[in-house]
């Protein structure tokens, strides 16, 4: 066999259920080091390429063989944990990569501002393995505070201050609804073990502690998903922080908070509905209704946006409302093409954002009307471009209509049958149709308008090389979903049990 | 022996107080301080429950987030701090440059 996980396990014994974080956690700890040695950003950024790519590779290992295990009670590794992890590790990957050339991310404190990103990454890998609330929270919590300071990083620019004293008070909001509603769940289970607080609620049924506990959770994880009505940070942030930290959160930190809800509220619904013990109906209609009104706020608020990093971040408020269809329907099918969504808004969302980084780094601003005429002065930055909006808006054959057609028709048919969110499935079509509207806006200045002048653009290496990547990755998925699909399938009958 | 309810609503209370604050008051600093308030409330919470059922591990989770708002009012301050230097102002209502 190819895939031998018995490498991980012989070196890292009963801890290799959280060996790819461990790797993590060595390599933000020797980061600041490193940069006071060298005093350069390329040994920093080689190293922790090398710590991520070690973690990434002990990952593939144990996600291909097929290896199962748990530590302590706390963190239990499968597939569904496998494929998060490798998701949150392409993230960071990109994240790293672009770091060391773009202008906008500290030369004082580059050490640190390593540190902070593996550390935010090793957050939120927590959560995707976390089997205990007190696990999901310290992971969380982990991700969010460490992201606070990324953000707040870009020191002197007025913008980034702001956003950060926006971010901290929201995401403080957000911590105590949380653990509110954590604190009821403990209190009507008696547990903090997520699948014994399953087994407790579907034979108790529905009490009002209970409710409490998930209309608290529902805005605690909306505020970190930015789902409307809790959504108002999320554009001021991703506006004031350094690009790379936006692409960041926008693409990794979101996720972590679908990981979380898909964690606790569909172990319990799948429990529940298994014993029939409460109707999760009412909870399913909250979330649809939530992910229509999502969506459409986001891409309507969108198309009046004149900063190319601001409708970006309503375009992603918009494709958290998508996601949440996976809420609504909840189907193993639902969760694996939710999941694979996930996966190509990584690189559609992170391909997008990465060439607004690359452009600001070599000095075009962040207003679409800065872009008129890219396309004679960059070529490949211009093409990939479009094909990250497309992908984006759903155009085939690109990674974002395979991930839509799966998602949507998940809300449609269920084993043949068509089922009641059928309305949803024709909003979220409706709303990709409006989103081609201010994708095509972006487009259309770099192809068709004039710029003012015809000199050529020659952006950083590794920006260049992360978009490519991410323009790969863009179009074999969208080829050959199945090489993640697959992936995703086991993950959701792992979660399902 | 108090009712598990008392505390239940005491702890309601100081949550919904805070939340109240987080809302209305201007000064961030306070509003930091709101935010403690509907965590503690979740704290109280966890040990109510954690006693009424003699399960240890809502009073691990009660250290584990007292620790963790430690470290987030650490980062607050940090970055109220940095906003008043960069902009002279920590008022909510003066910290709007963006909008929409």
């Amino acid at each position: 066999m190819i895939f031998d996980s018995s490498i991980v396990t012989s070196v890292f014994g009963q801890f290799a259920p959280i060996a790819p974080m461990i790797v993590l956690i060595i390599g933000a700890l020797v980061m600041p080091a490193v940069f006071f040695a060298t005093k350069r950003r390329g040994a920093v950024t080689g190293v922790a390429m090398a710590v991520i790519l070690i973690s990434i590779l002990f990952n593939v290992l144990m996600l291909a063989d097929g290896y199962q295990g748990e530590y302590a009670g706390l963190f239990a590794y499968d597939a569904f944990s496998g494929v998060m992890i490798l998701l949150f590790q392409a993230v960071i990957f990109l994240t790293a990569l672009v770091s060391v050339s773009s202008s906008e991310t500290t030369r004082m404190h580059y050490g640190a501002y390593n540190s902070l990103l593996l550390a935010a990454a090793v957050g939120m890998m927590f959560v995707a393995t976390a089997s205990d609330l007190i696990t999901i929270f310290l992971g969380i919590e982990l991700a969010s505070i460490t992201s606070y300071v990324l953000v707040a990083m870009k020191r002197s620019d007025p913008r980034a201050a702001e956003a950060a004293v926006k971010y901290v008070i929201i995401g403080g909001l957000s911590t105590a609804l949380t653990l509110y509603g954590l604190s009821m769940l403990y209190g009507v289970a008696g547990t903090t073990n997520i699948a014994d607080i399953a087994a407790a609620l579907s034979t108790q049924g529905f009490s009002w502690a209970f409710g409490i506990a998930m209309i608290t959770m529902i805005a605690g994880f909306g505020f970190k998903i930015a789902a409307v009505p809790f959504h108002a940070w999320a554009p001021d942030v991703y506006e004031g922080a350094a690009t790379p930290v936006s692409m960041f959160l926008g693409t990794g930190s979101k996720k972590v908070g679908f990981v979380a809800l898909f964690k606790i509220f569909l172990v319990i619904f799948v429990a529940a509905n298994a014993t029939a013990s409460f109707a999760t109906e009412e909870m399913q209609y909250i979330f649809a209704i939530i992910a229509a009104i999502t969506m459409t706020v986001g891409n309507v608020v969108a198309i009046s946006q004149t900063n190319i990093k601001r409708m970006l971040a309503y375009s992603s408020i918009a494709q958290a409302g998508y996601i949440l269809i996976v809420m609504a329907v909840m189907t193993e099918y639902a969760l694996a093409s939710g999941m694979f969504h996930m996966f190509t808004h990584v690189f559609m969302k992170g391909g997008a954002f990465l060439v607004v980084g690359a452009l600001i780094t070599v000095g075009i601003g962040e207003k679409i009307s800065d872009y008129r005429g890219l396309a004679k002065r960059a070529p490949f930055i211009a093409f990939a471009m479009t094909v990250f909006l497309f992908a984006l808006a759903g155009i085939p054959p690109l990674a974002g209509f395979t991930s839509k057609l799966f998602l949507f028709s998940s809300a449609i048919y269920d084993n043949g049958v068509m089922t009641q969110w059928i309305w949803l499935a024709f909003i979220a079509i409706l709303n990709s149709a409006i989103s081609l509207y201010y994708y095509t806006r972006v487009v259309k200045a770099m192809y068709i308008e004039k710029g003012d002048t015809a000199e050529r653009i020659r952006i950083p290496k590794t920006f260049a090389a992360a978009i490519a990547i991410s323009f790969v990755f863009v179009i074999v998925l969208g080829v050959f979903p199945q090489l993640i699909m697959d992936f995703c399938a086991d993950a959701a009958s792992a979660l399902f049990g | 022996m108090i009712p598990i309810e008392v505390y239940l609503v005491f702890a309601a209370i100081l949550f919904a107080i805070g939340a109240y604050g987080v809302v209305v008051k201007n000064n961030t600093i306070v509003v930091l301080m709101c935010i403690e308030l509907m965590l503690n409330a979740a704290n109280i919470n966890f040990i109510v429950f954690s006693a009424f059922t003699t399960d240890v591990l809502g009073q691990v989770f009660v250290i584990m987030s007292i620790s963790v708002a430690a470290a987030e009012v650490a980062v607050g301050i940090a970055i109220l701090l940095n906003a008043y230097k960069v902009k002279n102002t920590i008022e909510a209502d003066s910290l709007a440059s963006m909008r929409w």
